[in-house]
């Protein structure tokens, strides 16, 4: 509750420096972030206190942290995190590779995005989960099933923005390679891939905040380790704080990836304003 | 020194334009000696930038020819440098880097290259700014840039499509001074393309006055005002409402048919 008992951060003007007020408005952002988290865990918090609904079902918010705690210590939470991360890393690398380079064919080529684009755009609009089922039947339940199916997740989003990226660079842009009598080496070199890097970044981005989710999506359906499973098993044996402890990790480390790479979209973004 | 020599004869050029012909030049003729400043004026439609970007190259498919000091021109050539109504910088390339593009495909040295941006970036005095970014310069040292890219090949002829349009009243008059400046200094030929008939005039050996609906040339001033030249100078006064003048009677004048023959 301290995050909505802070004092409000002066307005900008009243600083004795300048340079202070981006850091207020940062915490602003921050406490008014934690505003819902904040109310929601209060909400929790008393309707496990009053028994408002039974603690089998609610655990209230101490037993799930003590719980937490013991995880942490005991070493597992990191196990399953980290089997997790690298099921996550391999189907992201595969997919976001695979999809940059059929985004740049299909971006570049005419021809190329003609035959591809339709198919494509079909298989995108299958959920991931529905893939689930057949792949089983080819790949088996083992990791390659989860890679494949967390790299469809990742490519999808990584070849939409970069073939819209590079299909995105200005013709205004173009003739000025044109006058220069740029070869098309020289113009994808000098242009074009530079032009669609903040493109390109923001399909990296969405590709994995789509991996993640793809993990744990195939991790409830075919596994037995990894957050995704820890998840079904805190259902299966009824550890409803084992399973709120999953979720939240999931929640929480979802966000900050996304995070961080908006960061970084951000500063890649910044030489756009006046282009 | 490349050669400064333009001809243009008999030059047609029509669009499609929703799946109908549209005329923007008919039969142009124009000679352009080597190291004369030429400005075309004209209302728009008249086909003054379709013009000046054959000149580039960079509108091919027309009838009649263009020659570049002999030569048929065929598509761009590092032999004529344009500036754009926009600076066009690529965003993402420091001042310095965005000239030397204009070097990707001339065979110099890595220490000409250097030396030749320098000296460049020195003629439109961005020498302090060789390291910044495009988002970190005016609108008007934006251009300055543009027009050092375009110089950095040392071209025989310098294109500019209405690149002082788009600033504010201050930043061109500065820019118009410099421009006669750099031409001056560089001993190029250079054809300006403007609806600033102020400018046109300023600026021109030759103002070139060109009629829409189907794009022509309509007149041709010479101005024999002596450089560097006062904007306020009567003679210079004098020739701007002729200009204007003619300017208003293809205004007036019914329009031609735009459908070909």
């Amino acid at each position: 509750m301290t995050a909505i008992d802070l004092p409000r951060p002066a307005p900008a003007r009243a600083l004795p420096f300048r340079l202070l007020a981006p850091a207020a408005a940062g915490l602003r952002d921050f406490a008014i972030a934690l505003a819902l988290p904040a109310l929601i865990l209060l909400l929790w918090s008393l309707g496990s206190a009053y028994q408002m609904v039974p603690q089998q079902i609610l655990p209230p918010p101490a037993y799930v942290f003590e719980n937490f705690r013991d995880m942490l210590a005991s070493g597992e939470l990191l196990q399953h995190a980290g089997i997790s991360a690298v099921r996550v890393a391999g189907g992201f690398a595969l997919g976001a590779s695979l999809g940059l380079l059929l985004g740049i064919a299909m971006g570049l080529s005419e021809a190329i995005d003609d035959y591809v684009r339709p198919l494509f755009t079909a298989i995108a609009q299958v959920p991931t989960l529905g893939w689930i089922p057949l792949l089983m039947l080819f790949l088996g339940i083992g990791e390659a099933l989860k890679i494949v199916i967390i790299a469809k997740a990742a490519l999808v989003p990584m070849v939409l923005n970069t073939s819209a990226g590079i299909r995105g660079v200005p013709a205004s842009y173009m003739e000025v390679a044109e006058v220069f009598g740029f070869s098309r080496w020289q113009k994808l070199r000098r242009l074009i891939l530079p032009a669609a890097v903040p493109p390109i970044f923001t399909g990296i981005r969405y590709s994995l905040t789509k991996a993640w989710t793809a993990l744990v999506a195939v991790e409830l359906l075919a596994s037995a380790e990894g957050l995704g499973y820890l998840l079904v098993w805190g259902r299966q044996m009824f550890w409803l704080d084992t399973m709120i402890v999953a979720m939240v990790i999931i929640g929480v480390v979802g966000f900050a990836m996304d995070k961080i790479l908006a960061l970084g979209e951000a500063r890649l973004q910044s030489w756009r304003i006046d282009a | 020194m490349a050669s400064g020599q333009i001809d243009i004869r008999g030059v047609s050029k029509t669009f499609q334009v929703d799946g109908r012909p549209l005329v923007a030049l008919e039969r142009v003729d124009l000679d352009i000696s080597a190291g004369a400043f030429i400005t075309i004026v004209g209302a728009s439609g008249c086909g003054k930038s379709t013009l000046l970007r054959m000149i580039a190259g960079l509108e091919r498919n027309h009838r009649g020819e263009i020659r570049h000091g002999g030569q048929v021109i065929a598509g761009p050539s590092l032999e004529r440098g344009l500036v754009f109504q926009e600076p066009r910088l690529f965003p993402w390339l420091t001042v310095a880097q965005n000239v030397a593009l204009g070097l990707e495909n001339a065979k110099v040295s890595g220490e000409t290259r250097r030396r030749l941006v320098a000296e460049h970036l020195a003629l439109v005095g961005l020498t302090g700014f060789a390291q910044a970014y495009p988002r970190q310069l005016s609108g008007g040292m934006a251009q300055r840039a543009a027009i050092a890219r375009a110089l950095v090949n040392r071209p025989g002829i310098l294109l500019l499509d209405e690149p002082f349009g788009a600033l504010d009243a201050m930043t061109r008059a500065h820019l118009q001074g410099e421009l006669q400046r750099i031409w001056a200094h560089e001993g190029i030929t250079a054809v300006l393309v403007t609806h600033d008939v102020d400018e046109a005039v300023l600026l021109g050996d030759q103002v070139v006055v060109m009629a829409p609906r189907p794009g022509r040339i309509a007149e041709i001033f010479p101005i024999d005002a002596p450089r560097p030249r006062d904007r306020k100078d009567e003679d210079l006064i004098r020739l701007r409402n002729a200009v204007l003048e003619a300017l208003d009677a293809i205004k007036d004048e019914a329009p031609r048919s735009a459908v070909p023959h």
